[in-house]
């Protein structure tokens, strides 16, 4: 009974942590610009983050390793220091963009810019860190992000046709706009593939004390978790395609974003966008922020965990405090909440051979997981998926930068 | 008495080792030691092509994928006993003139 | 045992059950044609050795020193498994220096911790 509430659990966790500011802007301007031929990308970036939170949780239940404490360990230090610094920046990036996306949100509740809001909002997040445990931490930031349903339901009242749905699956080459259309489906890749997702979790079961037990459990919440998630990925981009590719606008201004849920809901329809964008950047912040203190300190060694007293663990407490005003700054310099979200996330799909491949090499490794090593499936999925993903988005990044 | 000299394990390794003539034998990839009364000693150094990578590549050894296809074949590890080793310069680390009866 | 493998760059744990940093370096004393397993060091200049030579040699020129490693005698080492357990206390080292220098002068100064 506890195995299948631990279950259920996940799978709200699913739902609630996968949105976020990059799912949401990725999916959005795939929806504005490609209609429903991009869900094909959501879907890659489902299974491979499926399959890699699946293995992290896998690693912490076998080995009762960290993804980076195993990393530094079987890699020694010089090694460590490749996919230390690259998850390091592009979650310190993706930070940024989830304070921007809630500093947004609030702007477009009250009127005051989001550079006004940056602030605040980073000091909330620590707030929450500082005070509250990990329970508090993953299972609050889950449950109100439960509100993206909105997406869905907004999808449904729209009428989006199931059969478009089902044949964005299968990939197929743009008519137009070829640089967009792969810039735009790699930055869904990166927004799905988010590695502080897989080492946020892997830090998580360490902390929960998960064993071998709990093998089954896990795979279920990252199979059922996930796609739940990218369910609601696929809903965001289904309202952008019936409500802003028919008419022909591009998300380019963030400004034009609340239309997705206004136009099918009316007035509780900007209410529920509004509340969906800052309740899912709110918690992705708390968690990214959360496991880039993670991440250093089980690099290093460092006291760590959540639900130590900031005195007990003092710099895991450090990196957060610091990495959230710094963050935080990036907006109030003023840079455009859209462009930080969609930047960021094609440098994630750009940075993935090296944030993934070291824990595919950990998954293959009997010295951690005993039997319970990967299958060629697994490797070659993630694998695939990274490379291919890297090597678009060297090509299109370039290209996107010169067209705009 | 001299003070005893000390070596740091952690970077000897990946260093070459070369034999009397100064010629490579292999890159230190790890040192194997045993306990002896209350002290640990160290007993040999694996010395091999991959030197500070072999702990990277480690995984390839055991891919039936990679195996079918003859790659990540292990390559051969020497296990040399470190009394064989010359440490004068830890820096450069040689075998020792190959000892008459071992 | 091999010590590469299994003792270096593992988490340190102290007496008391805290992290105390990672098995930075291990050191082996030399006598005649034997060598034993002196000490494992945590923390000071030790990893940036392993780095880049050069900046570490830079970095002791100007700390006038290793900084301030944890030496810690390998008859101390306890038990090496996920963990290497050491039997010192890690706050009297000079591994928790930083870890006591954070608390003390940033930690402690914020109102309610």
């Amino acid at each position: 009974m506890s195995k299948l509430l631990e279950i259920a659990l996940g799978i709200v966790t699913g739902i609630g942590g996968f949105l976020e500011t990059g799912s949401l802007a990725t999916s959005a301007q795939a929806g504005a610009g490609f209609g429903f031929q991009l869900i094909w990308a959501i879907a890659l970036g489902v299974i491979c983050i499926a399959f890699l939170v699946e293995m992290a949780g896998r690693l912490a239940a076998i080995s009762h390793h960290t993804l980076p404490d195993a990393m530094r360990e079987r890699f020694g230090i010089r090694f460590f220091l490749a996919p230390l610094v690259a998850v390091a920046l592009v979650s310190f990036l993706v930070l940024a963009a989830e304070i921007g996306g809630v500093a947004l949100a609030l702007q477009f509740a009250s009127g005051v810019s989001y550079r006004v809001w940056a602030l605040p909002v980073a000091a909330a997040v620590w707030l929450l860190l500082w005070k509250g445990t990990l329970g508090v931490v993953e299972k609050g930031a889950s449950l109100l992000g439960l509100v993206t349903i909105a997406f869905v339901v907004g999808a449904v009242r729209l009428h989006a046709p199931l059969a478009d749905v089902v044949s964005g699956l299968l990939p197929t080459a743009p008519e137009h706009d070829p640089a967009k259309y792969w810039f735009t489906a790699v930055s869904i890749i990166g927004a799905s593939v988010s590695p502080y997702l897989f080492y946020f979790y892997s830090a998580g079961a360490v902390e929960d004390g998960w064993d071998e037990g709990y093998l089954g459990v896990n795979r279920a919440t990252a199979a059922l978790g996930m796609t739940f998630g990218g369910g609601i990925a696929v809903a965001v981009l289904a309202c952008a395609a019936m409500v802003l590719h028919v008419r022909g606008i591009q998300v380019d201004r963030y400004e034009q974003i609340p239309l997705l849920l206004s136009t099918p809901l009316g007035r509780a329809g900007f209410w529920l966008f509004v509340a969906s964008l800052g309740v899912a950047c709110f918690g992705a912040a708390l968690e990214i922020a959360l496991q880039l203190a993670y991440l250093v300190a089980q690099g290093f060694g460092w006291r760590w965990g959540e639900n130590l007293r900031p005195r007990e663990a003092a710099r895991f407490t450090l990196v957060y405090t610091l990495a959230l005003p710094l963050a935080a700054l990036v907006s109030v310099a003023g840079m455009d909440p859209l462009k930080l979200t969609v930047i960021s996330m094609a440098l994630t799909a750009l940075s993935l051979p090296v944030t993934v491949v070291p824990l595919l090499i950990l998954m293959n490794d009997p010295l951690y997981l005993g039997e319970h090593t990967n299958g060629w499936i697994s490797n070659a999925a993630v694998l695939a998926v990274s490379v291919i993903a890297c090597i678009v988005a060297l090509v299109a990044i370039p290209l996107q930068i010169m067209g705009s | 008495m001299t003070q005893p000299r000390e070596v740091r394990l952690e970077r000897l390794l990946g260093r070459l080792l070369v034999d009397e003539f100064g010629v490579a034998v292999g890159r230190i990839e790890d040192v194997e030691a045993e306990p002896d009364g209350d002290a640990y000693v160290v007993t040999h150094v694996l010395v091999g092509p991959e030197g500070r990578l072999a702990r990277l590549l480690a995984f390839t050894h055991q891919l039936p994928t990679l195996r079918a296809i003859g790659l990540g074949r292990k390559p051969r590890v020497r296990r040399v006993p470190w009394a064989w080793l010359d440490l004068s310069d830890p820096w450069h680390p040689r075998l020792r003139q190959a000892p008459v009866g071992q | 045992m091999q010590l590469g493998r299994e003792v270096l760059d593992q988490q340190a744990i102290d007496a008391k059950g805290r992290q105390m940093g990672k098995v930075d370096g291990i050191v082996l004393e030399l006598r005649g044609d034997q060598a034993r397993v002196a000490a494992v060091v945590v923390g000071g200049t030790t990893l940036l050795w392993r780095v880049h030579a050069g900046l570490a040699a830079w970095a002791e020129r100007r700390l006038g020193g290793e900084g301030a490693p944890t030496r810690i005698p390998w008859r101390q080492v306890v038990k090496i498994g996920i963990d290497v357990k050491l039997d010192v206390e890690a706050e009297r080292t000079p591994a928790f220096r930083w870890e006591r220098w954070v608390r003390d002068h940033v930690i402690s100064r914020v109102p309610g911790a």
